[in-house]
């Protein structure tokens, strides 16, 4: 790394209509360095970093790069200039295999055909030296031998470990990523920019992200990533520019700052990561689930026979690797998927395989891991959401009609106790326009105000940035205090081990291991969701013959 | 010089457009249908105005485009209730045939006053369109297969039906037409006193209210709104999306019946082999440019059936084939279609000169 200024963004000011996204931000990369871009949602990183790859043109200011001032029409220019930028939602066709994906856009014509080729002889090369013959062939041949070998090159000096020639859909979310990046590496791209690269990863994928950035960086290129998760900054970063509604905070150096630090910088005031959990005398219990088995999407079984409690007033966390079974355990507790087998009381009551609205009617509230999909209607109104389980309540319908006015009220009641912020109208204002804090906001308000007996909150601060977290935390303690039980699902350890009673670990579809956060470590618990002592136990089954299987 | 294009995705649909655009599908089509009557050698501005001008202003074409619009807006709603909850009705005019059939057999073998006997038509008409699409009802909301394939299909076998009946059951006794009798003065709508309008238009109207304080006020309206912005979540909140599927079906193969009892009792008077009105395919394109609301369905029948009387007109004053008629249709079908992409993505167009190499950031123009 040194100390030149590699790119500059200089006085950069952009504005949508009725807003500004940036506002005279400033920033300077050096050459082989992590920078980190950290704002909350909305705080207008992505719309810089869409100017530095040309999508946008600011309004005013200047990019300069290596000493030299950019001026860019499209993402092609910047591509010229050595700009890559890896999007959040890949850009790959699935069907086409990495190095096609790769060199689409950009491809050689096929061996024959190729001008740098020296050997001469006669007739054919005339024919295939031909300007013409060669235009036509530079648009309907593909070369892929020499690019192939080239990025498998590229791929294993890099550590990439992928096979070039597998089509791109036989790939994982990890190894999709890393063909983005082959693909900005493949056009020789100095800097790199990365738009929340481990929202869609694993722990274990994040790390192995890391360790690949840092080895592109000791190679001389330089990465951006624009996040506003404050682990990956603390992780990975060398520097890190901090925004905070379209203005730029200020760089600062990564190893001189903690945390707590930069969340102030990012939210403008203190966040309490220190919650505040008093002991709460629990009651009876408000969920008694016995046995329990569902299937998944695909009609295998996702849940295997799990037994759980939960009592009013009581968190239990549930930590798992994604796709174990909790997205289906959660939804079929709140009535949503069938089960197979199993019963499920909530407070006293059998519910098992009851319609979904026995459980709400016995007050059962469910905040869903994807809350566009699953949480609201994105193209109905504020108003319309608000009252999404509770338009059947006598307060707004006397069975045939209902009363829009007390539905608005109530809208309004929600959104200022949750503090949803962007709206002025509840009535015109869509919940698919709301970001995705606020939006997380509004549905935690619409689950929590009514009262619920039983809360099964699925990733509840997933996506969400650091003052919508802590407050969304500080609710769910209270929601406890209230004498709600509550299932919370998170992929966060912190999460778990800030909120939770009790720590359950699941691991294909079973519960596998129970503790306390005041008993667990972050190493056992992490090892029981990878399926128990890993290797130890996989030999001691191996060893007798697999016969503890044979229960 | 280089002409920029422009295509971002809208984050959300301006008011203004949500609104216009019916209006502005409607203007385009007739601007380019005007292509189609220069060719013909008629002005358009000619056409145009025997088309709307003439048909609104005398009191014949006014009472025809009343009498078009009856069934028409009967089928437009067939199609818009269904559409809240994001279902394709496309099969109105299968329902509209066996409203008709039933209408018909009613009104041939019930003796009883008019008072009640319209009424029992009716009633009848819409059971027998209800009837007709439950089959394909319950198989999108039981086990979803797709309601546009079946509720299409469905129509194939109404027609046969209805070809069958009136060779067979339905056929007049005394004569060898496949057609049924005529229907007794009893069947038959009659006219509003004084202003001549057929009957049946308050009827319609009453019919466009009620959908409307069902959408928008009632509790089942919020429900089928609900379900057909996102089925998941709706089913998250408790709402049955079987229950709601079924009734929205039905009540639009209801509405849909009942324009086959309108148009045969209003219009036809009797039940022929060649009844294939379309109007429950027209009612598609209505629907569309009402999808905003049933006062709008409305008027997009009324509008349908300005161009359909207008359409004979200009046929029989201007020689234009009436098919032009069909055209306009299908241009407004694109241009919504069309419209759609306007709706969700927002383009900028731009024209940018080259600037001189020699000085960057001053734009010249050629020499």
């Amino acid at each position: 790394m040194s100390n030149d200024e590699f790119v500059q963004l200089k006085d950069i000011t952009k504005t949508f209509p009725g807003v500004v996204a940036n506002d005279d931000v400033s920033m300077s990369l050096r050459r082989g360095e992590i920078h980190g871009l950290l704002g909350e949602n909305g705080a207008g990183k992505s719309t810089l970093m869409k100017i530095l790859y040309g999508l946008y043109s600011a309004d005013e200011g200047e990019i300069w790069l290596d000493g030299e001032r950019l001026d860019m029409e499209s993402p092609q220019d910047a591509i010229d200039a050595g700009i890559g930028m890896v999007h959040q939602h890949f850009k790959l066709i699935p069907r086409l295999s990495v190095s096609e994906n790769i060199v689409l856009g950009m491809r050689e014509p096929a061996a024959a055909f190729r001008a740098d080729r020296d050997d001469d002889r006669g007739v054919l090369s005339a024919l295939t030296g031909n300007s013409v013959v060669r235009g036509l062939a530079s648009r309907f041949t593909l070369g892929l031998d020499e690019p192939q070998a080239e990025i498998q090159q590229l791929a294993d000096d890099y550590g990439f470990d992928l096979d070039v020639t597998t089509p791109v859909w036989e790939l994982g979310v990890g190894e999709r990523q890393r063909v983005e990046i082959l693909k900005a590496l493949y056009r020789d791209v100095d800097l790199l920019i990365l738009d929340e690269p481990t929202a869609v990863l694993t722990p274990t994928q994040a790390q192995r992200l890391c360790d690949t950035l840092r080895k592109l960086t000791d190679e001389g290129l330089t990465v951006i990533i624009i996040t506003h998760k404050l682990d990956e900054i603390t992780d990975v970063t060398d520097r890190v520019t901090v925004l905070r509604d379209g203005q730029d905070v200020g760089t600062v150096e990564t190893s001189e700052h903690t945390s707590d630090d930069f969340a102030r910088m990012m939210v403008g005031r203190d966040v309490l990561f220190q919650l505040e959990k008093e002991g709460v005398a629990t009651g009876d219990a408000v969920l008694d689930v016995s046995d329990l088995r569902a299937d998944g999407d695909r009609g295998i079984e996702a849940v295997s026979g799990v037994d759980l409690t939960i009592d009013s007033g009581e968190i239990v966390g549930l930590a798992g690797v994604s796709g174990n079974g909790q997205k289906e355990l959660a939804e079929a507790l709140v009535g949503v998927r069938e089960t197979t087998d199993g019963t499920i009381a909530v407070t006293g009551e059998d519910v098992t395989n009851a319609p979904p609205r026995s459980f709400i009617d016995n007050g059962v509230s469910f905040v869903p891991e994807d809350r566009h999909e699953d949480g609201c209607a994105g193209t109905l109104s504020i108003m319309h959401n608000a009252v999404m389980k509770a338009y059947t309540d006598t307060e707004f319908s006397d069975g045939l009609k209902l009363d829009y006015e007390a539905m608005e009220a109530y809208a309004e009641t929600l959104v200022e106790a949750f503090d949803v912020r962007g709206i002025n109208d509840v009535r015109d204002i869509n919940a698919g326009e709301l970001s995705g804090g606020n939006l997380q906001k509004l549905i935690l308000a619409r689950e929590m105000l009514r009262e619920p007996d039983l809360l099964v909150a699925n990733q509840p601060t997933r996506g969400v940035d650091v003052g919508a977290i802590e407050f969304i935390r500080e609710r769910l303690l209270e929601q406890r205090r209230a004498g709600t039980g509550i299932l919370l699902l998170s992929e966060d350890l912190d999460e778990l081990f800030d909120l939770s009673d009790r720590i359950l670990v699941i691991y294909e579809g079973e519960f596998v291991y129970e503790t306390t956060p005041e008993a667990a470590t972050r190493r056992r618990i992490g090892l029981e969701m990878n399926g128990g002592q890993g290797a130890e136990q996989s030999a001691k089954v191996a060893a007798d013959g697999g016969q503890s299987d044979a229960r | 010089m280089k002409l920029n294009v422009d295509v971002t995705p809208r984050t959300d649909v301006p008011r203004w457009m949500r609104y216009g655009t019916p209006v502005f599908t409607i203007l385009a089509a007739l601007a380019v249908s005007a292509v189609a009557l220069v060719a013909l050698g008629v002005s358009p501005v000619e056409a145009y105005y025997v088309m709307f001008v003439q048909t609104l202003t005398t009191n014949f074409g006014l009472t025809n485009t009343v009498a078009k619009a009856v069934p028409l807006i009967f089928a437009g709603l067939a199609v818009y209730l269904p559409l809240k909850a994001q279902l394709w009705n496309i099969g109105a005019e299968g329902q509209l045939f066996l409203g008709a059939i039933a209408g018909t057999w009613i009104g041939l073998n019930v003796s009883l006053p008019m008072v009640a006997l319209l009424p029992l038509m009716f009633v009848g008409g819409a059971l027998a369109g209800a009837a007709w699409i439950a089959v394909p009802a319950w198989l999108r909301a039981k086990l979803g297969i797709n309601e546009i394939i079946t509720t299409l299909l469905f129509v194939f076998v109404a027609t046969e039906i209805k070809n069958y009946l009136v060779r067979g059951p339905l056929q007049a006794p005394t004569a060898n037409f496949p057609q049924s009798a005529q229907l007794p003065a009893a069947a038959q709508l009659p006219d509003i006193p004084v202003v001549g309008y057929p009957v049946g238009i308050v009827l319609a109207v009453v019919l466009v209210a009620v959908t409307y304080l069902l959408v928008n006020y009632t509790r089942l309206g919020y429900e089928i709104t609900f379900i057909g912005a996102n089925d998941t979540a709706a089913e998250h909140a408790g709402m049955s999306k079987f229950k709601i599927y079924m009734i929205v079906l039905m009540a639009g193969g209801a509405m849909a019946g009942v324009a086959g009892v309108s148009e045969l009792s209003g219009v036809q008077g009797r039940l022929r082999a060649s009844f294939e009105p379309g109007y429950g395919f027209t009612a598609i394109p209505i629907a569309l440019l009402g999808r905003n609301g049933a006062f709008q369905v409305m008027l997009a029948a009324l509008f349908f059936a300005v161009i359909f009387v207008g359409g004979s007109s200009i046929q029989t004053l201007l020689g234009v084939p009436s098919a032009i008629v069909d055209i306009m249709q299908a241009l407004i079908i694109l241009f919504l279609i069309t419209s759609e992409f306007f709706k969700q993505y927002s383009i900028d167009l731009g024209i940018e000169r080259a600037p001189d190499p020699g000085a960057p950031g001053q734009p010249e123009g050629e020499v």
